[in-house]
């Protein structure tokens, strides 16, 4: 070995010990540790989510809270993080799936090890002891519309924006949308179910084209977080403001000028802060052998009445009533 | 030897040194067998991927695979939709299982040899043509599911081969190991082995000493995608379900473990071991953050200094790299030793 290979392996040496030293204090504790893992670290949805967990560890001195993510889009560094922190001995999972499917046999392995597994937006997962949701899909699909419906006085052609049509969340909502319209005869659904793919420019084009196809055109309700943004600038640039209604999923921040401006008629959306909150909440319960029943209070905005189904597996799917509609008037109360 | 076996310590050092600092700052339950194990079966997907872009480089002329994940996710895939078709997962597990596998390995198999046939027939640059079949995979894979997961099950083969243990070890990691072994013993052994090196080395003069160019090429990126084949038996296998956009990081990592190898980019130098270090390196690292409660950012970070570090060696051991040590079969080649 050259004499220069064995001061890399010094240097080397040294680095390893001082990565040692930053990270020695996060030694094993004896109080049970609940984390929290989402689907991306550094997006603000989950940096809200993250002051929740934040909050709850500050409200709940007895248990170990954190956060931690991918710093990419991919199911696959989800699930090692997941496997990791099984192998570190982790007393409870809170985790919101990029990919349910792809965590079953991980969540199956963490489960038979004794470790309580909660989840969050993935009404669908068997593998896990409580499915927390934010409010009941078909709900929030119906509250929009009714939203849309009373700023298009109940008649007028509207249409629907989707992520995809693969996105099942999207498609539940639109759906007890168009359930809701059918209360009124004057309301005529054209050309829904567009896809948005999320993308803010891709929206805008088609909802600059869907308005030039029907001018007559009252009202838009939207899905994907990027769609009211999208569908809020045509509406905007056509100087329809105010006489086209947009009622769809948005944050608030974001939406703000167009709240503003009066193209955007109203925002839906859930508070990942307080699902942070929610789904410790029901790990906590759920360490301490409590039973979760219906109607419980979770301690937590919007959660404390919620209805306690059985999920797909064998575990509990709970749902809060942690659905939040902001207009121009109210935005502000919300500003993340 | 002298430097081929520097980078071989290297590694093994790092290992060391990662598995003392975890034992350090988790107070020794990073070494739990518990620990070990799971890391252990979290290497095989990434391993396996990383040896079949170390083959693929080692031929040489720009020689790259960007489409092993994948190729991996569409041998899940397509194998689950076909085999589910005909057999059931509950009522004949073993059946199932085995043609699950053998489904998945064909169709790695048949998607490496396109790779392969593409590259040498039509000439095409790897790194275009392996980018093109990567899409048309990935393609195919979200057509074939619906761009779905597609449920495999847990028939009792397959969930061995995901969850059980053999003397503690897990069966996946056996299957990694063994893998390595079988194609470290091809290159080392056969004259396809000594074929690829030298094609590697120089392209012209191996197309002069009539080697068989186009056969080589095919069967390095057939086996290449073998072992995608593989990788998706063992996706399915530790997560029941597979879909198309599973480990899309993936791709990049695989490289950068074979380059923190010491695989040649340009072509004819890779070793298998090196290749399996190196792969448990970066596993441990990406553990060790975990233990520590510390952001993916770091992670990324972290590798990155890993990979530049071991450039800089291979840098500077550049002269090494052109001695005789990569094949002990023509130790008569001169060697001019560069002055440092």
């Amino acid at each position: 070995m050259t004499s220069f290979s064995k001061k890399m392996l010094a240097g080397t040496a040294v680095a390893a010990v001082a990565l040692v030293g930053s990270i020695g204090t996060l030694v094993a504790q004896e109080k049970p540790v609940i984390a929290t893992v989402v689907k991306i670290s550094g997006i603000p949805w989950f940096d809200r989510m993250n002051t929740g967990v934040v909050a709850y560890q500050e409200a709940n001195p007895d248990v170990v809270a954190s956060q931690s993510g991918p710093a990419t889009a991919d199911s696959a560094q989800q699930l090692q993080i997941v496997n990791d922190l099984v192998a570190k001995g982790v007393n409870a999972l809170a985790v919101v799936p990029m990919d349910p499917a792809v965590l079953e046999g991980t969540f199956q392995r963490a489960m038979e090890r004794g470790i309580v597994v909660v989840t969050h937006e993935a009404d669908n997962q068997t593998n896990t002891h409580a499915d927390v949701e934010a409010f009941d899909n078909a709900d929030y699909g119906a509250a929009l519309n009714e939203r849309l419906a009373e700023c298009m006085n109940k008649e007028g052609k509207w249409t629907t924006f989707v992520g995809s049509l693969g996105s099942r969340t999207h498609m539940q909502w639109v759906g007890a949308g168009e359930e809701n319209a059918k209360k009124y005869a004057g309301m005529e659904l054209v050309d829904p179910n567009n896809e948005s793919f999320d993308d803010a420019n891709g929206t805008y084009e088609k909802a600059k084209e869907i308005l030039r196809k029907h001018p007559d055109l009252k009202g838009f309700q939207t899905s994907a977080g990027n769609d009211v943004l999208g569908v809020g600038r045509a509406i905007d640039e056509a100087g329809l403001s105010g006489k086209v209604c947009l009622v769809g999923t948005g944050l608030p921040n974001p939406s703000a000028d167009l709240l503003e401006s009066g193209a955007i008629t109203a925002i839906g959306f859930w508070d990942p802060q307080k699902a942070g909150m929610a789904m410790n909440a029901v790990a906590k319960l759920l360490l301490e052998k409590k039973e979760i029943t219906d109607g419980m209070d979770l301690g937590v905005e919007g959660y404390n009445k919620v209805s306690v189904k059985q999920g797909p597996g064998k575990g509990l799917l709970i749902l809060g009533n942690g659905m939040v509609l902001a207009d121009k008037a109210t935005y502000k109360e919300h500003m993340f | 030897m002298r430097n081929t076996g520097g980078q071989l310590a290297m590694l093994a050092v790092i290992n060391g040194l990662l598995l003392v600092a975890g034992a350090l700052i988790s107070g020794g339950s990073f070494l739990s067998i518990f620990n070990l194990q799971s890391m252990a079966s979290q290497v095989p997907e990434i391993g396996l991927l990383a040896i079949g872009v170390m083959l693929a480089m080692c031929a040489g002329n720009g020689g790259i695979d960007l489409s092993g994940i994948a190729l991996a996710n569409l041998s899940g895939v397509l194998s689950a939709v076909i085999v589910s078709s005909f057999l059931s997962a509950n009522d004949s597990g073993t059946a199932f299982s085995v043609a699950f596998i053998a489904g998945a390995i064909l169709t790695g198999l048949a998607g490496g040899v396109i790779n392969g046939l593409l590259i040498s027939r039509l000439n095409i640059t790897p790194i275009l043509c392996t980018l093109g079949t990567q899409m048309a995979f990935m393609g195919l894979a979200v057509v074939v599911s619906g761009g779905k997961a597609v449920m495999v099950g847990s028939p009792a083969l397959l969930s061995s081969i995901g969850n059980d243990m053999l003397f503690q070890i897990p069966i996946s990691f056996l299957l990694f190991v063994v893998i390595a072994g079988v194609v470290a013993a091809l290159l080392k052994f056969t004259p396809y082995g000594l074929w690829l090196m030298l094609m590697g080395t120089n392209p012209k003069a191996a197309l002069y000493a009539g080697f068989p160019k186009n056969g080589v090429l095919v069967a390095t990126y057939a086996i290449s995608g073998m072992l995608s084949g593989l990788v998706g038996v063992i996706i399915a296998a530790r997560n029941v379900n597979v879909k198309y956009d599973y480990g899309s990081t993936y791709l990049l990592i695989a490289i950068l473990i074979a380059v923190m190898a010491g695989v040649k980019p340009e072509g004819g130098y890779g070793r298998v071991i090196c290749v399996v270090l190196s792969a448990i390196a970066l596993q441990l690292m990406s553990s060790l953050l975990n233990f520590g409660g510390l952001s993916n950012f770091v992670r990324d970070f972290a590798w990155g200094l890993l990979l530049l570090t071991f450039l800089a060696v291979g840098r500077y051991d550049i002269a090494g790299f052109l001695s005789p040590g990569r094949r002990s079969q023509n130790p008569s080649v001169p060697v001019p030793q560069t002055p440092k």
